[in-house]
């Protein structure tokens, strides 16, 4: 997902710009001389602002190459994975699980839900059945034993209620 | 006052006390260091538990808890590089790059060191000095917060190891956050689009969790699984704490006071003062292009910092019912309902439940070493877990966590958004740390800035006039100014810094 | 065998589908609650509101002998608690505390949601506006007060206690609108709540705050701060030496932050009876009193019928005055 500053810089050009804009629209407040109309104009054009200079590269020399990046062990060393338009978008898996988990957690319950998404992102990560499926069978219980027993957070109990 | 004291002790040895205590201080490090989950919410979860104990007993669940989870948020931003609380966010990255230096022990030890050491200044603070540190809390009006929000923002950019343009673009990113919802001064809704779950506004945790938990959890579905890293010998702990004391014993102090002062005052609380404290560090250490490389001197003066601030945080609090920040808040629900009403008869009538309180937070602070390095040896397997055990759980912390924040699913969505977010962000060099400090700050700022305005008739000299406000000022526009005129001076004397630069 | 169980699975389902279709019989409500009852409460745990809710339903509990769980749905400034309130199943297995919100925030626009929206059961709890000055100001009586404010010119003196269009500001605004002044005769600056309101008043940054006596409580303790009067029909009996509005100046203007315990709409009346019943032995309770007066806060009793006429008379009078204030949609 790196993307070259021009396209970064111009995304926060267009963000800061509709910002401004969307608080110019604000309607002023009986009473106070400053409206909630100034600071997301202040915010939009100092955002639009930045974005030029990171278009025409000011700052830029600031920037420690890949290293600033700390990815997720620094070795280097290790082969690029396979590379390819879908793999990327496993990048996507982890926020697509958490709105699964909104959709039906009132419906499967906390349980199963948690269970599919437990399973599906160590899967993912390459654990095989036999870590996976211990792992998605026990962890939600866990959780739901602190989380849901000892703190009463109201966890749906959907099709498989708890045992407690 | 010996009489008092003895008393505090009797109402502290009661075995429900003594249980309470060490059962809070456990919870206070499990949920602090769970990835998703802070220390608001371990101290928002524990209200309906302290309807059920006896007032002291209460107290004792909140101080501990609290305590503890502010510094084992630490844990997770250390060995994941997935903070706990915005305030460990601040130097998150730091502690993490130590631990890949194979540090781990020392970063994690330094944090439950000199947390500790400053726990216990901000609760001695908090018992010699509370009439004139409220006499501080109370000079602030409007007009101060102002430049101290401003100031606060600043750190972004020194924070940040990355180009000072990409800095203050995340931290408007983070502004701009907070722009949204209803609660600004006007009580317009701002960037809604019509939901009403946006009314409320973008909360600074689920953020927090997306940027930084959700964001790493992406990172890893494209990185091969690393190779593990380098099993040193997990040796002592505390080993190097005392040559580390000795060595930075400017910085921790100066962490400290800079921690109390900040404490202080309502609103601002731990996330500012850690924020503020590794600025500083890094601005006048001897060191600074060390910083961002796993360097221990900023996680002390850090560290130092925002326990201080916890226990200093209680001062407006206990005297005039005004909370520090949203753990306060919530304990002085906790002392109302128990009848222990905040205001200063507290202090007399009730005086042997104050002393109670103090020593309880001095007990709390003392318990943090032995548990926290039990807490940390524990979290050290971590390290030796496969990826796909470790990852899996953290996702599902972060939909609990983000769920229990106010029992609603938006707050679910919200956490995957900030995901998406702080991955693009990161993947393309600007710091997430800056947008949160945004976020963080953001509403303080416009609240502050209005509101003075209204005040003043839309004259801009009280901003300037008063005399805190016209010391602030200063500061402000000075460290706006320096990093100009350091550029022009370098611009115009190439060499002169050169030399500097290897004299060093 | 199984063939048997499957059928008097089915007629027992049926049985349970037929209950729900034509109602609860009078045999089921009087075994309500037969499961724990959920109690939503719209805003965050260790606030007012929270402790109130929390002190209810323990008391509930005890009473009915089933758990009454309190759930913090925070979010949307109070809507999203309010409607979860509004928009649950109407079996008696959700109730919520209702808070003055309910009747301001759909002249804003923000909601549809209104006082009509609910079942309501019982008022537990009101807490009228104070005005308070600093231990500094010259202002000793609120008559001072109000002269000095109808001399000076709209906008000179300025008022704090919480966010724009709140309730202590439309306090202002009724109190204003009561002495004949426009609504802007006093700049109201608005703050995160009430005890950042009191801080600045500490501090010297405004005039007077119009939060409620306990919110200001532990300042007036401290010495920092003076109320001068409440606007309220009575004294405050943990504030005896604060006199009423109408006391001080002759003004009658009273109104005040309330909360109440209300259920979703079409709730079976068995349901509600018993329910009105039960808050009505909390309400009268020691413990409930005792907590309340604790804390300061004030009591007042309304059952569904009272409670329903009182959300509608404050819905009006926060009409009036979000209008005044230019702040209605509506």
């Amino acid at each position: 997902m790196r993307l070259p500053d021009s396209v970064t810089g111009s995304f926060l050009v267009v963000l800061g710009t509709a910002a401004a804009y969307g608080g110019w629209l604000l309607p002023p407040v009986p009473g106070q001389p400053v409206g909630p109309n100034v600071f997301p104009l202040v915010i939009g054009i100092g955002l639009a602002l930045c974005g030029l200079a990171i278009v025409f590269g000011i700052g830029h020399t600031f920037e420690e190459a890949e290293e600033l990046i700390p990815l997720e062990d620094g070795q280097t060393a290790a082969a690029p994975p396979p590379q390819g338009k879908l793999y990327a978008l496993r990048a996507l898996l982890p926020p697509a699980l958490l709105l699964f988990y909104v959709v039906s957690a009132d419906r499967l319950g906390f349980i199963i839900t948690a269970a599919i998404m437990v399973y599906v992102t160590s899967t993912a990560l390459g654990a095989k059945w036999k870590l996976a499926l211990p792992l998605a069978a026990l962890s939600p219980f866990a959780i739901h034993l602190i989380f849901g027993k000892l703190l009463r957070v109201p966890l749906p109990a959907g099709l498989l209620p708890t045992p407690w | 006052m010996l009489k008092t004291l003895i008393e505090a002790f009797a109402l502290i040895s009661t075995w429900e006390v003594i249980i309470a205590m060490f059962a809070a201080s456990v919870y206070g490090l499990v949920i602090g260091s769970l990835p998703g989950l802070s220390a608001t919410m371990a101290t928002a979860l524990l209200v309906p538990v302290t309807f059920y104990l006896s007032p002291i007993a209460a107290i004792a669940t909140i101080v501990a808890a609290s305590s503890m989870a502010i510094f084992s948020g630490d844990i997770p931003g250390a060995l994941l590089r997935i903070p706990g609380t915005p305030a460990s966010a601040a130097y998150a990255d730091e502690a993490y790059a130590m631990t890949r230096k194979g540090q781990a022990e020392l970063a994690l030890g330094a944090g439950v060191w000199f947390s500790a050491v400053g726990g216990i200044a901000g609760v001695l603070s908090l018992m010699i000095l509370a009439p004139p540190l409220a006499e501080i809390a109370l000079s602030f009006s409007t007009f101060e917060y102002f430049w101290l929000a401003l100031l606060g923002l600043m750190c972004a950019t020194l924070v940040a190891r990355s180009s000072p343009v990409k800095a203050i673009a995340g931290m408007f990113l983070g502004l701009l956050v907070s722009c949204v919802g209803i609660e600004n001064p006007g009580g317009v809704p701002r960037f809604t689009f019509g939901l009403t779950d946006l009314f409320g506004g973008i909360e600074p945790i689920p953020a927090l969790v997306g940027v930084f938990a959700v964001a790493q959890v992406m990172r890893a579905m494209l990185t091969p699984e690393p190779p593990p890293l380098p099993r040193r010998k997990f040796g002592s702990i505390m080993a190097g704490q005392w040559k580390l004391t000795k060595k930075y014993h400017w910085q921790m102090t100066r962490g400290n006071i800079v921690g109390i002062i900040i404490g202080v005052l309502p609103g601002a609380g731990a996330d500012m003062a850690a924020w503020v404290s590794y600025a500083m560090s890094k601005r006048f250490s001897k060191e600074p292009e060390k910083f961002g490389t796993g360097h221990v001197e900023g996680l002390v003066e850090a560290g130092a910092s925002n326990n201080a601030s916890i226990a200093s945080g209680w001062v407006p609090s206990l005297l005039f019912g005004i909370p520090g920040d949203t753990i306060a808040a919530i304990a002085i629900g906790v002392l109302y309902m128990k009848g222990l009403n905040p205001g200063p008869t507290l202090f007399t009538e009730k005086a042997s439940s104050m002393y109670a309180i103090y020593l309880m937070f001095i007990i709390a602070n003392i318990l943090m070493i032995p548990l926290g390095i039990a807490m940390i040896r524990v979290a050290a397997y971590i390290l030796l877990a496969p990826r796909s055990a470790i990852m899996p759980i953290i996702m599902l912390c972060c939909a609990v966590g983000s769920f229990a924040i106010g029992n609603n699913m938006f707050g679910v969505v919200t956490v995957a958004a900030f995901g998406i977010i702080g991955y693009v962000m990161e993947a393309n060099g600007y710091p997430v740390a800056a947008m949160v400090l945004g976020i963080v700050m953001g509403t303080m700022v416009e609240q502050a800035f209005v509101t003075s305005l209204i005040k003043s008739d839309g004259s801009i000299l009280p901003f300037f006039e008063r005399p805190v406000a016209a010391i602030l000022a200063a500061m402000a526009i000075g460290a706006l100014l320096w990093p100009v005129m350091l550029w022009a001076w370098r611009k115009v004397k190439p060499v002169r810094t050169g030399v500097a630069a290897t004299s060093r | 065998m199984s063939k048997i169980t499957r059928r008097t699975f089915a007629a027992s389902s049926a049985a349970v589908a037929a209950s729900a279709a034509f109602g609860l019989t009078p045999a089921r409500a009087q075994a309500y609650p037969a499961r724990p009852v959920t109690v939503i409460v719209p805003w965050g745990a260790g606030g007012g509101t929270d402790a109130t809710a929390r002190i209810v339903a323990a008391l509930l509990e005890k009473d009915l002998g089933q758990p009454f769980n309190v759930v913090n749905r925070t979010g949307g400034s109070g809507v999203v608690g309010h409607s979860a309130i509004a928009t649950a199943q109407p079996d008696g297995y959700t109730i919520g505390m209702l808070t003055v919100e309910i009747s301001m925030m759909h002249w804003q626009g923000l909601t549809e949601l209104a006082p009509k929206s609910y079942t309501p059961l019982a008022l537990m709890n009101e807490d009228p506006p104070g005005i308070q000055v600093s231990s500094s100001s010259p202002y000793k009586t609120v008559k001072e007060l109000a002269e000095a404010i109808k001399a000076a010119p709209p906008g000179k003196f300025k008022a704090s206690g919480t966010g724009q269009g709140g309730i202590w500001h439309l306090a202002l605004v009724g109190w204003m609108q009561a002495m004949g002044l426009p609504a802007n005769q006093v700049a109201w600056v608005p703050s995160n709540g009430a005890a950042p309101a009191m801080q600045d008043l500490a501090a010297g940054g405004l005039d007077l705050t119009t939060c409620s006596v306990p919110e200001a409580r532990a300042i007036i303790e401290a010495g920092k701060a003076r109320s001068l009067a409440i606007m309220a029909p009575a004294r405050n009996p943990i504030f005896k030496d604060v006199p009423t509005l109408k006391e001080a100046m002759g003004i009658d203007y009273a109104t005040g932050a309330w909360r109440g315990i209300g259920a979703p709409k079409n709730l079976p009346p068995e349901i509600a009876t018993k329910l009105t019943a039960a808050l009505k032995k909390v309400y009268d309770s020691a413990e409930f009193k005792d907590f309340m007066s604790n804390r300061g806060f004030g009591t007042v009793w309304g059952d569904a019928g009272e409670f329903a006429s009182f959300m509608d008379k404050g819905d009006a009078q926060m009409g009036e005055a979000m209008k005044a204030a230019g702040l209605s949609k509506a």
